[in-house]
C-alpha cells in the first residue's frame, strides 16, 4: 500500500491508503477527493488532474512523456516549470510508496 | 461518488420487465428473475417505473421528462423504451466512470450502432480492447496538433461558409443549411483526410449512421439511409486504406491505418467518427447562437470581451447538450441511485439531463449563465469514452466558427419571422435556424 496527501487550495487535507500501482488521478477519483476531475479516464486528454507534487517527492517520479507535456500548457490553472504534473501519469507505490501534492485552484 | 438514499418509489402496478435484457431471462416476477442471475449482491426488479414517459414528447422537448425523472427516481425503469433511464448527474457519472461493471459492449436492441456502422468501433468497447484504438488518434486531436495543423483549416472553411451564409442573404440565411452543416462536414471530411468528398455528401453520410445509431424504434426506413451511407464509405475506404498505408499525413484515417489496426477496425472507426464528428459541433454553432441570441446581455459582453468565448461554448454544451443519451449494460448485478439493478441491465445514460441536474449544478442548472461557478459537465462524456474531438471542436466552433459569425456580421442575429425548429432527445439539435443581419 502506498500513502498520498492531497492538500487543498481551502488548506484542508486528504489522506488516501492505496494499493500500489494506482495512479493518484484514479486514487481521487475513486476515494471522491475534491479537486481532480480526471475528465479522460487517465489518457493523457484532457488536463482536469492537475497537481503540484511537493519538492522532496521530485526526484523519485517518472520522466515527463512528450504527450503529458502538451497536456500540461493546457491546465486551468497555470503550470509550474518544476512541480506541475498530471495525476493520472504518477503511480504510487514502489519508490513513492509516500507522496504529497497540492490540488490547484482549478481544474476546469 | 456517494449513492443516494433509495428514492420513493412511483405509484402503479407496473413491475421492472427487466426480462427485455439479455442473458435469456424471460420472465415477470421477481423471485424467477433473481434466480436467473447469479447473484453477489442484493438484486430486485422493484426499480421505480416511468410509464408516463412518451417519448414523441421528448423528442420535441425533453427536458420537463428529465426533471420529473430526477424527482421521481435518477434511476429509473421506462418501458416504452425497454430501458433504464439514468438521469442523475451522480449516477451517470458513475457509471462512466466504472467500465467493468458498465459495459460500452451493448447487446440486444442496445446495440443499434453496431447494426448501423457494420461493425464494432471503439466507442462500444471497453478496455484494454478500446485503449488500442482510442490511443491512435489522440496524437492528432490533442491541443498542439489542433493549434498547428487543424486550426488554419478550421479557419479557412469557416471564411468559405461565411460567403456562402452572406450569398443566402438576410431574408433567406438559414444558419444551419447555410453554414454549420457544411462548415461542419468540411471540417469532418479534412481532420478524417477523405479527398473528394463534398460537404453534402459528408452531411448525408453523418444524418442517415447517426439517425441509424439512434434508430431505437427501429424504422426501415432508416435503417436503409444507414446501409447506403455506410455501403459507400466502405467502397471509399477499399482505396484510401491502402493509400495511406504510402502515404501518411495528419488525418484520423492516416493515423488509424498507420497503427497497423486491421482494415476492419479502421473502417469502424472511421465511421464512428463519421456518425459522430459532425451532427454535434453542428449543433453547437446553432445552439450557440440561439442561446445568445435569448440572452442579448451575454451576447453583449461576449462581443465586448472575447475572452469569454470558451465560457459561452462550454455552457451551451452543458445547457443544450447536443448527445442527450448513450446506452451502457450492466455486468453484474449493482445498485445505482438506490436502485438494484441486474446484471444484463440495459442503461440509457441521460447527460442532457445529468447536465441539469439541480443536486449538481448550485445555481438554476435550466437557466444558461456564461458566469455560472465553472464546474465539470457530462456533454462531452468523461471517462476513458471521453469525446476525442472535444479539443478540436473547442477550436472550431467555440473560438473560431462562432466568434467569426459576429465578426462577419455584427447584427446577426435569429429571425423570429421564420419558424425555429428543435427535434430529438438521443441527439438534440436545431433542424432550422433562420438569422438574419442589417442590410
Amino acid at each position: 500500500m502506498a500513502k498520498i496527501r492531497f492538500h487543498h487550495s481551502n488548506g484542508n487535507t486528504d489522506v488516501l491508503e492505496v494499493p500500489d500501482g494506482t495512479s493518484l488521478m484514479r486514487a481521487a477519483v475513486s476515494n471522491g477527493v475534491d479537486g481532480i476531475i480526471g475528465e479522460c479516464g487517465g489518457q493523457a486528454m484532457c488536463a482536469t488532474c492537475h497537481v503540484l507534487v511537493h519538492d522532496e517527492y521530485l526526484g523519485h517520479l517518472p520522466s515527463i512523456s512528450e504527450d503529458e507535456d502538451e497536456m500540461l500548457d493546457c491546465t486551468a490553472t497555470e503550470r509550474d516549470s518544476e512541480r506541475s504534473r498530471l495525476g493520472c501519469q504518477i503511480e504510487a507505490g514502489g519508490q513513492l510508496d509516500e507522496i504529497a501534492v497540492d490540488l490547484p485552484e482549478s481544474q476546469v | 461518488m456517494t449513492m443516494r438514499d433509495a428514492p420513493s418509489r412511483t405509484a402503479g402496478p407496473a413491475t421492472c420487465p427487466v426480462t427485455s435484457v439479455a442473458h435469456g431471462a424471460s420472465v415477470v416476477d421477481d423471485a424467477t428473475v433473481v434466480s436467473d442471475i447469479p447473484v453477489s449482491e442484493p438484486v430486485g426488479t422493484d426499480a421505480p417505473v416511468a410509464d408516463w414517459v412518451i417519448p414523441q414528447e421528448m423528442m420535441h422537448d425533453p427536458y420537463s421528462t428529465y426533471l420529473r425523472l430526477q424527482r421521481e427516481s435518477p434511476v429509473a425503469w421506462v418501458p416504452v423504451l425497454n430501458k433504464f433511464l439514468v438521469t442523475g448527474y451522480a449516477e451517470c457519472h458513475a457509471v462512466e466512470l466504472d467500465q467493468e461493471i458498465y459495459s460500452a459492449q451493448v447487446q440486444g436492441s442496445g446495440a443499434t450502432m453496431i447494426r448501423a456502422l457494420g461493425e464494432n468501433p471503439m466507442l462500444r468497447k471497453n478496455d484494454p480492447e478500446h485503449a488500442v484504438e482510442r490511443q491512435t488518434v489522440n496524437p492528432t486531436l490533442r491541443p498542439k496538433a489542433i493549434k498547428q495543423v487543424w486550426a488554419p483549416l478550421f479557419e479557412r472553411n469557416a471564411e468559405h461558409f461565411l460567403e456562402v451564409l452572406a450569398e443566402a442573404g438576410p431574408d433567406n440565411a438559414e444558419l444551419n443549411r447555410d453554414f454549420a452543416a457544411p462548415l461542419a462536414s468540411q471540417n469532418l471530411i479534412d481532420l478524417l483526410g477523405l479527398p473528394n468528398v463534398e460537404p453534402e455528401t459528408m452531411r448525408r453520410w453523418s444524418h442517415a449512421l447517426i439517425a441509424g445509431t439512434g434508430n431505437l424504434l427501429d424504422d426501415r426506413a432508416i435503417w436503409d439511409a444507414a446501409d447506403t451511407a455506410r455501403t459507400e464509405v466502405d467502397e471509399l475506404l477499399e482505396d484510401l486504406i491502402p493509400h495511406y498505408e504510402s502515404h501518411p499525413n495528419d488525418s484520423m484515417t492516416s493515423a488509424l491505418v498507420q497503427s497497423g489496426l486491421p482494415h476492419s477496425n479502421v473502417a469502424a472507426n472511421v465511421k464512428l467518427t463519421i456518425a459522430g464528428g459532425m451532427n454535434e459541433p453542428q449543433h453547437m454553432v446553432t445552439n450557440m447562437i440561439w442561446a445568445l441570441d435569448r440572452h442579448p446581455d451575454q451576447q453583449q459582453q461576449v462581443l465586448a470581451d472575447p475572452s469569454l468565448w470558451p465560457a459561452v461554448f462550454d455552457e451551451a454544451a452543458r445547457w443544450l447538450s447536443p448527445i442527450g443519451m448513450y446506452p451502457r449494460e450492466t455486468t453484474r448485478p449493482v445498485t445505482l441511485g438506490g436502485v438494484a439493478l441486474p446484471a444484463g441491465a440495459p442503461l440509457g445514460v441521460v447527460v442532457g439531463a445529468a447536465n441539469r441536474d439541480p443536486r449538481h449544478f448550485e445555481t438554476h442548472p435550466e437557466l444558461f449563465d456564461i458566469h455560472r461557478r465553472k464546474q465539470p459537465h457530462l456533454a462531452f462524456g468523461s471517462g476513458v469514452h471521453l469525446c476525442a474531438g472535444h479539443w478540436a471542436a473547442k477550436s472550431s466552433i467555440g473560438q473560431i466558427a462562432v466568434p467569426s459569425l459576429f465578426e462577419k456580421f455584427p447584427s446577426l442575429r435569429v429571425d423570429h419571422s421564420r419558424a425555429t425548429e428543435w427535434n430529438g432527445w438521443v441527439f438534440r439539435g436545431l433542424t432550422s435556424l433562420p438569422v438574419t443581419w442589417d442590410h
